[in-house]
């Protein structure tokens, strides 16, 4: 009995559970209109578009590399879409497909890359990052897409459970259970950890290495997508800037929710469900932190106080865990 | 006389001196305007303190690691200088050294976590990033500064005697002749390099991590340090995005020079030359009139070129040594 609670206060997701509690008390008591059905509701939907990114970054994460242009893959798939929608008049449902699908690709050719190159692919995406968002906005000449239809627009707006929550959160999250059935319950999803946490001997095991690599890359590419679309309902408009200079707003969101949420940068292991919980937590600080008048220019300095916290709570945790595993 | 001809044969840069020379000519020979006195001022220019702002990366890819928050020391580095000017009346002096200071403290804050949590540097600089950042918009809230002193701006202007040189190339090259001579010459750089081959063996050979790491990381932040210092003198004020644009070319320099972002084999000379071939063509594509968002999709592509290239080339040394090994 002793020894089993520590153990359990010890897993992440029951760690950060317990933080997002906290958090909710504490700037529910502190702060006004936190818990107001506006803010509840705002909250819903960053909270949607973070656990989505989060999600993306996460997947590639799992091969030990990581995706710089995740944020410029998301924009160039965004902006396709809109393209799709205003100019070429595609219908919502095969337009939304289309994205996914620019969005797929481009992983898959980062994934390429990095795999017949063997370079680490901090500098094959840093190189495509630039490259993908250079073409996007000679294409775009950096002109939004406003006119999107009404009903792809009403989706971002839409307000369900007596106004409190956003309809993205609900694609958010069951995005996250279909990936957490995908990484536990099937074949493919447990041939793609086990290549991340040990290739070598994956490779022995007769499981393609370079194949599951170059999948991971694909379908963060489709998730960054994704993150994108909901990111342009919430909007109403695809517009190139959405995620800052090169996409790179959104590196933050990105790896803090994997890291916080138990994810390893070495690869071989992920939690869906801490991603989820560590984009909640981080957007509800963000969220309490501009309530409390933090002022919006010092948001930044706190979120980076928070990842350089998280990961090295996660290295506290590691050693913690593996003396208990030593003592017993 | 042979030897020293056979001897610069053999060196990495010598392909990257020839793509520079040639493109130089080519370029000059379709458009005599790149050779004007203006347009050589202007690539000398951005040549200055982009070799700066490569050899703070360089210096980090030579121990394996890579500083994602090169762009965030030298932009609070950028406004602090400028402030301290500005708003507390101090003296140019002071505030150099102010500058430098705050520099070398973050380097030593990047390194020493590095080192200490033995996390990758990758992650605790991408954290560091935002937190200067975040002090950097914290303190200015956006605003730049713009009443620098008269003889900062001068010295941003100036050029030397009647040459299209500008005042602004001397640190540079003072700063990249001392790189090269720290990592080839002396021995915490050769440790660098050693440790960026293969931390285990560094270990056994006795060279302290802790040293190894947290030096790379002072001086990549001394290094941004100055390069935002400059981008001051040059733009004339202090605003607060300087640093923003940093991270692509920081890399692109030295993985054209031949770098291997393994760690280990770095080269200044080669890095000097990437910088260069980035500055030269980056000009002609203003000089013929190309679309500038063109310039990051060509950055983007000699980085996965030079990528190319790499791996080929050790490939080739890969097979050059089974056929030795097999004999």
């Amino acid at each position: 009995m002793n020894k089993k609670l520590p153990n359990f206060i010890f897993t992440n997701q029951f760690g950060l559970l317990f933080l997002v509690l906290i958090f909710i008390v504490i700037f529910s008591t502190v702060t006004d209109g936190f818990t107001s059905r506006f803010n509840i509701f705002a909250l819903s939907r960053v909270i949607a578009i973070d656990i989505m990114i989060g999600l993306a970054m996460m997947v590639v994460i799992l091969t030990g590399g990581l995706n710089l242009a995740l944020g410029a893959i998301g924009v160039c798939a965004a902006m396709f879409g809109g393209w799709c929608m205003e100019v070429l008049g595609i219908p919502i449902v095969p337009a939304l497909l289309l994205t996914l699908g620019m969005g797929s690709l481009l992983g898959l050719v980062n994934g390429i890359i990095t795999v017949k190159t063997g370079v680490h692919s901090f500098i094959v995406t840093l190189a495509t990052m630039s490259i993908y968002f250079g073409f996007m906005t000679m294409l775009t000449e950096a002109e939004a897409f406003r006119r999107l239809p009404d009903l792809f627009t009403d989706f971002g707006s839409a307000k369900l459970f007596n106004k409190y929550v956003s309809p993205l959160l609900l694609v958010s999250v069951a995005t996250c259970f279909i990936l957490f059935y995908l990484f536990r319950f099937t074949d493919i999803g447990r041939k793609l950890i086990a290549a991340g946490a040990n290739p070598e001997a994956a490779e022995v095991s007769g499981i393609s290495v370079s194949r599951m690599f170059i999948y991971c890359h694909a379908l963060s590419g489709f998730l960054g997508a994704l993150a994108a679309i909901l990111l342009t309902t919430r909007i109403g408009a695809a517009i190139p800037s959405m995620a800052g200079q090169l996409g790179m707003d959104w590196l933050l969101p990105a790896f803090l929710a994997p890291v916080i949420g138990g994810t390893l940068l070495s690869g071989g292991k992920l939690s869906v469900f801490g991603t989820m919980l560590g984009a909640v937590l981080v957007t509800l600080l963000t969220n309490g932190l501009y309530l409390l008048d933090v002022g919006e220019f010092w948001i930044r300095f706190f979120l980076g106080i928070i990842l350089l916290l998280a990961v090295l709570l996660d290295r506290a945790r590691e050693y913690l865990t593996l003396k208990n595993v030593i003592v017993s | 006389m042979n030897m020293t001809v056979a001897a610069i044969f053999k060196k990495d840069w010598l392909g990257l001196l020839i793509v520079v020379l040639v493109s130089g000519l080519v370029i000059a020979a379709v458009k005599p305007a790149f050779l004007s006195p203006f347009n050589l001022y202007v690539l000398m220019v951005s040549t200055s303190y982009m070799l700066i702002i490569a050899l703070a990366q360089m210096i980090i890819i030579a121990i394996g690691q890579m500083n994602l928050s090169v762009g965030a020391i030298g932009g609070l580095v950028a406004i602090s200088f400028s402030g301290l000017m500005e708003v507390h009346q101090i003296s140019v002096p002071v505030a150099v050294l102010s500058g430098l200071v705050i520099g070398i403290a973050c380097g030593f804050l990047n390194g020493y976590i590095t080192v200490k949590s033995g996390i990758s540097a990758f992650i605790i600089t991408l954290a560091t990033l935002y937190i200067f950042k975040g002090i950097n918009l914290g303190i200015t809230e956006a605003e730049p500064f713009y009443n620098i002193p008269e003889n900062v701006k001068n010295f941003g202007n100036a050029k030397i005697g009647n040459t299209p040189i500008p005042f602004l190339l001397i640190i540079p090259i003072i700063i990249t002749i001392l790189m090269w001579v720290f990592i080839n010459r002396t021995e915490t750089g050769r440790h660098m390099l050693a440790y960026g081959n293969s931390v285990q063996s560094a270990e056994l050979m006795g060279i302290s991590s802790s040293k190894v790491v947290i030096t790379a990381h002072i001086i990549s932040g001394f290094l941004a340090a100055i390069a935002g210092m400059l981008v001051v003198c040059r733009l004339q004020l202090g605003t607060p995005n300087i640093g923003d644009s940093w991270l692509l070319p920081s890399f692109a320099a030295p993985v054209i020079g031949g770098a291997i972002l393994a760690g280990g084999k770095v080269d200044v000379i080669a890095t000097a030359l990437g910088v260069l071939i980035v500055a030269i063509i980056s000009q002609a594509l203003v000089i013929f009139k190309i679309d500038p968002f063109f310039v990051q999709i060509f950055l983007g592509v000699m980085i996965l070129l030079a990528v190319f290239v790499n791996r080929y080339r050790e490939y080739k040394q890969e097979v050059r040594r089974k056929i030795f090994s097999s004999e």
